[in-house]
């Protein structure tokens, strides 16, 4: 007798409104990346119940539960709480192999053996947001470089495999190997990191916005082919942007500004492609396909920006992102505010690219002449 | 219509990989669709096969049948109007013949 059909939520589509790229068909009632992102989540719960210095194990262990459900969900059905089924099995098969591993080492004395198994509630609850938050802080670690930073977040948080950040970055799996191998190592010594909340993690705020905007920028800066695949990049970003804003640790004017920036940034995404594939410049974009929601968000965010005393970076690229979105025209953009928030963000960021970019502000403004005089006793660096 | 039975088997390669966990949602997805499409026969979908031993009348132990777990796969049981029918439901089945893996479809006869 034919067996009967896996189970169909039927929920319909789940799709974010927040996410710029289309994922995989959605035929079971889950969401996009449903797998990917579940990863993450297996993975920061987890290492935080035994430990970053397990991370292996623990990549392990949510690799295999999924490769489970790949195998026993057609069969048996989808269960109703996948994402505690899935715990329950990773969780499962941690312990094993620690519990394997325990005769030459006691880590289960300290961990798996007296921790009950959790709740399938409390794993589905407001927990597991904080522990995906702490892993994205202890993959910002100023021991690292910011190459390693990334590939770290991209595996673990984010769950792509290693080739897949390699499309991803524009670089070579060997590379993506070698920048986890140091960040790997460097996790196994580390002493425990403790809390979200804590001194140690919590002081790697401006770390965490860092990467969040390398990330968002590694996706916005692809052209032609790798558009559709980098864009997930951004989608990441935006995704971390948003948990981190909502959390106690990451609840600060900062993040809601680097947020205001990426929306805003990302309202741009589908005009910059030209029908080719390269990028077009602001003059030629047709602004009619900006994104008029992105565009909602993103002022949204920078009205939540606008509290406290501290002017990030983030708060006045943001800024002149909104100045260009709200522009009608090029010619009706407000160059004058433009130049002057490159003023502004030299004080807060200095970098020559500030004065450059003011100077083509000005040029728009008051003409080339003045442009270039902007640049006067520039040096270009080195 | 006739059953046939269909044998994982693996095949020698060197492109077997793990799939990402976005690879295997995607396989998820297109595995679901497969069974929709040959509901019908889809006799039974089996599943992986374990360790296993060969029971003959002699009294020596398995012989060169050993390795029969890490050759055989899984079973399905599906139903065709012909061999190439039945091949036709095996060959569609997403990630059962891949780099790695195949399947022998072989006809259950009843008469």
């Amino acid at each position: 007798m034919p067996r009967a059909g896996v189970t169909r939520l039927g929920r319909g589509s789940h799709r974010d409104p927040n996410v710029l790229s289309p994922g995989t068909p959605d035929t079971l009632g889950l969401v996009d990346h449903f797998f990917r992102h579940e990863y993450g989540k297996l993975v920061a719960t987890l290492s935080r119940r035994v430990g970053v210095h397990e991370l292996e194990a623990v990549e392990d262990a949510a690799q295999s539960a999924l490769a489970a459900a790949l195998e026993r969900w057609p069969l048996a059905g989808q269960p109703e709480q996948p994402s505690a089924w899935l715990f329950r099995v990773a969780h499962n098969a941690l312990i094993e192999d620690l519990r394997r591993r325990t005769q030459r080492r006691r880590i289960l004395e300290r961990t798996g053996r007296d921790a009950p198994e959790p709740e399938a509630d409390s794993f589905l609850a407001g927990e597991l947001r904080d522990d995906l938050l702490r892993m994205l802080f202890v993959c910002c670690d100023d021991a690292l470089p910011d190459a390693s930073q990334l590939a770290l977040a991209l595996k673990t948080v984010c769950g792509f495999d290693v080739r897949e950040i390699a499309h991803r970055l524009l670089t070579s799996e060997a590379n993506v190997y070698k920048r986890l191998a140091r960040a790997r190592a460097r996790l196994r010594e580390v002493p425990d990191l403790g809390d979200l909340e804590g001194a140690p993690l919590a002081s790697r705020l401006p770390s965490v916005h860092g990467i969040l905007y390398l990330l968002f920028t590694e996706g916005y800066l692809s052209s032609h082919a790798e558009v559709a695949i980098r864009r997930e990049l951004c989608d990441e970003a935006l995704r971390l942007g948003k948990l981190l804003a909502e959390h106690p640790v990451g609840r600060v004017p900062e993040t809601a500004a680097l947020l205001a920036l990426m929306h805003l940034q990302a309202a741009r995404l589908a005009a910059r492609r030209s029908l080719a594939g390269g990028l077009l410049l602001l003059a030629e974009q047709d602004r009619t396909l900006w994104d008029a929601q992105q565009i909602r968000l993103g002022l949204e965010w920078l009205a939540r920006s606008a509290e406290g005393d501290v002017l990030s970076r983030y708060h006045v690229e943001a800024g002149i992102a909104a100045e260009h979105c709200l522009a009608p025209s090029l010619a009706e953009t407000r160059w004058d505010r433009v130049a002057d928030s490159y003023r502004l963000l030299d004080r807060v960021a200095p970098s020559p690219l500030n004065t450059l970019n003011r100077a083509v502000a000005v040029a728009e403004w008051k003409g080339p002449a003045a442009g270039l005089a902007e640049l006067e006793g520039f040096e270009p660096p080195a | 219509m006739p059953n046939y039975l269909c044998v994982q088997r693996s095949v020698p390669s060197d492109e077997a990989r793990k799939p990402s966990p976005d690879e295997m949602q995607d396989l998820y997805s297109r595995f679901t669709a497969w069974q929709a499409k040959f509901e019908g026969q889809l006799v039974d979908l089996g599943g992986k096969l374990g360790e296993g031993r060969l029971v003959t009348s002699s009294a020596a132990p398995d012989g060169p049948f050993v390795e029969v777990k890490e050759l055989v796969g899984g079973y399905m049981i599906v139903s065709a109007e012909s061999l190439d029918g039945a091949i036709e439901v095996a060959r569609e089945c997403p990630g059962l013949v891949s780099p790695g893996s195949g399947v022998e479809v072989i006809e259950i006869r009843t008469s």
